[in-house]
């Protein structure tokens, strides 16, 4: 009975380890891989095969892209984080008329789909002269983003003690440095948490990406990869774009080996307390 | 010069009013503790002085100047708070530099105060340890030696030793008393205990719901409580409390009748008090006495040993039961039937209020056992 339970469970664990890595592997498998050999079902690496990675830089300012993306996306960490720290010490910590509603709000509009505001924002875009530039892009995901780094940000607040802070002000200290200089560095692991997860989300956008641009020197990653077109109109050039998936694949992984423990400090908030 | 005045001092939070129009003076020097029950609003009036909450109404001023509009750090105060609060992510130097550093001294002036500091509290060993790396009382030392270094003109307490063992409370409590003669500063501190408090006060005010009932020196409140709720609260165990009918109001006293029909006459000026007026009498647990032919008797229900004296629990009938406590070992065994007398010159009286009836002898409710044999107050 217990050898059944033991491998009933590393079952599932297989199970559930096949079906979150498979798509990852077969999309390495198939980047390297080309021409003809594409199209038949594979699950090992035959042969060694970079003429995709080499082909991606080729045919399309993938580097360019990269750069987009990249700025795009650590800008919309820098500001999201930056307000998110803000507005999370104003709500959790100041005591003003309509706080729980607008903080409803907030978390109101991360529950539209993105479709539903893309027209509007276009229009917001446009008027602002953003259209087809990089602020128009980090001003677009700062809209995905805001909603769950004020609400994590501002959770976590609360449940710093309040005496630490009160303790600051005795001490003399101005909001901006009880901010500064006490929650700062007590937010840490949250703020590496939120601020990775808003990279993951920058980094992939898609949708804003898309409609926002129109040349390809201004595009990020993702919308680039999708308009990849082949040698000729009629070819999809499969393994070029499992290159580039790949590739852009690589540092979120890197990030979030990098601050793996410091994630795991932010999911167990509340060991701050001193 | 660190007076601290308050005057008609209110608190609501919305709806719920805390503090109910509190007129305190606070002289300078002085060691004043608030106690009362939990939820009274001796925190809240506290953080009220410090400036952590908002003056609903009323005036407070500290050394003559109005604060009401200021700033905490611009009141002159420093605060010791129940969980410490230190800075987690700073060290021991730095948590207690952080409050100089505000008010921009040079870094030498810093430096000198802090291991002054840390000198005198004994820390001088651990200024480069964070807060999670000290025991319970280092971290104590720590918050007091943050106070300390801001040279305020009034420290605030609440309750900063209840998380501490007793016996380093004993060896903190002293060290509060010393820091309070060594620099004279004004001090307010609140607890729940209740030895805290008569050891370090000039002063006792005691709170019930947002309101002071009395405010004196701890020896005033024992001796003479101003009504039932403090001669509840003041002493340890409680006194006991007995409901009479007065039998007879005269010049040197009043009789009064016990639920069982004896007498007591009790030394208290009965201006305004009628014959048959519902009254309580209250007497302390050390001034009852076991006798043979007593005002009252009854059967012992529990027996506690403490050593140096005993607690008798005796049963008087209807559910009524009188604490006693005798020196040395105890001498009698439990569902035994003892007598007790109360001797009106140590009881206390209350009006069907709750106010206390003055004593008639104006200096010096006696202070020692009626019996021959003598034990210390509180
Ligand atoms: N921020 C607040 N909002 C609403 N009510 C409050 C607030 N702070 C305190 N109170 C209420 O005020 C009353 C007094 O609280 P306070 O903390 O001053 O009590 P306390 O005497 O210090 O009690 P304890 O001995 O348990 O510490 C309590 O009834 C409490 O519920
Ligand atoms: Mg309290």
């Amino acid at each position: 009975m217990k050898v059944l339970t033991r491998i009933g469970f590393w079952l599932l664990v297989a199970a559930i380890g096949l079906f979150s890595i498979f798509p990852f592997y077969y999309a390495v498998i198939s980047s390297l891989r080309s021409g003809a050999d594409l199209f038949s079902v594979a699950y090992l690496p035959e042969r060694l095969d970079f003429s995709n990675y080499v082909a991606v830089f080729e045919r399309q300012p993938f580097g360019t892209n990269i750069v987009n993306s990249v700025i795009v996306a650590a800008s919309v960490v820098a500001l999201s984080l930056a307000l998110g720290i803000t507005a999370a010490y104003a709500f959790g910590r100041i005591r003003f008329r309509g706080r729980s509603l607008l903080l409803m709000t907030i978390l109101a509009v991360s529950m539209f789909p993105q479709v539903a505001v893309l027209s509007g924002m276009f229009e917001l875009i446009r008027s602002f002269g953003l259209y087809n530039t990089l602020p128009g892009l980090i001003l677009a995901n700062l809209m995905l983003t805001l909603p769950f780094t004020v609400w994590v940000l501002t959770t976590f607040m609360r449940e710093l003690p309040k005496e630490i802070e009160e303790a600051a002000f005795v001490d003399g200290a101005t909001p901006w440095i009880v901010v500064r200089r006490i929650f700062l560095p007590l937010m840490m692991p949250a703020a590496v948490t939120t601020g990775l997860l808003a990279f993951i989300v920058a980094w992939n956008e898609f949708l804003f990406a898309l409609t926002f641009t129109l040349t390809n020197e201004r595009r990020t990653v993702p919308p680039a990869i999708a308009l990849m077109s082949g040698s000729t109109a009629y070819e999809l050039p499969w393994g070029t774009i499992m290159a580039a998936s790949v590739i852009v694949t690589l540092p979120i992984i890197a990030l979030v080996l990098v601050f793996q423990r410091k994630i795991v400090a932010g999911l167990t908030a509340g060991a701050v307390k001193g | 010069m660190a007076d601290v005045v308050l005057k008609n001092v209110r608190k609501s939070f919305g709806r719920a009013h805390v503090i109910h129009g509190v007129d305190l003076a606070i002289g300078d020097g002085e060691f004043i503790v608030f106690v009362g029950p939990s939820g009274c609003g001796k925190s809240t009036l506290l953080r009220l002085i410090a400036g952590l909450e908002d003056i609903t109404s009323g005036d407070l001023f500290i050394g003559g100047e109005r604060v009401n509009d200021l700033a905490p750090a611009k009141r002159g105060i420093a605060m010791v708070f129940q969980s410490y609060a230190l800075y987690p992510h700073m060290n021991v130097y730095d948590n207690m530099a952080f409050g100089l550093e505000m008010a921009k001294s040079s870094k030498a002036e810093i430096d000198a105060k802090v291991r002054a500091a840390a000198r005198m509290l004994q820390i001088e060993t651990l200024l480069d340890r964070k807060p999670r790396q000290l025991s319970g009382g280092q971290r104590q030392r720590v918050a007091i030696g943050r106070a300390i270094v801001r040279d305020p003109k009034v420290f605030l307490f609440d309750e900063p030793l209840s998380n501490l063992d007793a016996a380093l409370r004993v060896q903190t409590r002293i060290e509060i008393a010393k820091l309070h003669t060594d620099t004279r500063a004004t001090m307010i501190y609140v607890t729940h205990d209740q030895v805290e408090a008569m050891t370090l006060a000039d002063r006792i005010v005691v709170l019930n719901a947002g309101r002071i009932e009395q405010v004196g020196t701890p020896l005033d409140l024992y001796h003479r409580p101003a009504n039932l709720f403090v001669a509840g609260f003041i002493g340890s165990p409680q006194m006991n409390f007995i409901p009479c009918t007065v039998a007879e109001a005269g010049q040197d006293g009043i009789e009064a009748r016990l639920p069982d029909g004896g007498t007591v006459t009790v030394p208290v000026s009965s201006e305004g008090v009628r014959a048959g007026a519902a009254v309580t009498l209250g007497i302390r647990p050390d001034h009852v006495r076991l006798s043979g032919q007593g005002t009252l008797t009854g059967r012992i229900e529990l027996v506690e040993e403490l050593g140096e004296n005993h607690l008798l629990y005796v049963n008087v009938g209807r559910e009524r039961h009188l604490t006693v406590r005798e020196p040395g070992d105890a001498r009698h065994e439990v569902g035994q039937e003892v007598g007790l007398s109360l001797d009106g010159g140590f009881c206390h009286l209350f009006r069907e209020t709750g106010e206390a009836l003055p004593l008639l002898k104006p200096a010096g409710f006696p202070t020692s056992r009626p019996s021959a044999a003598s034990t210390s107050i509180a």
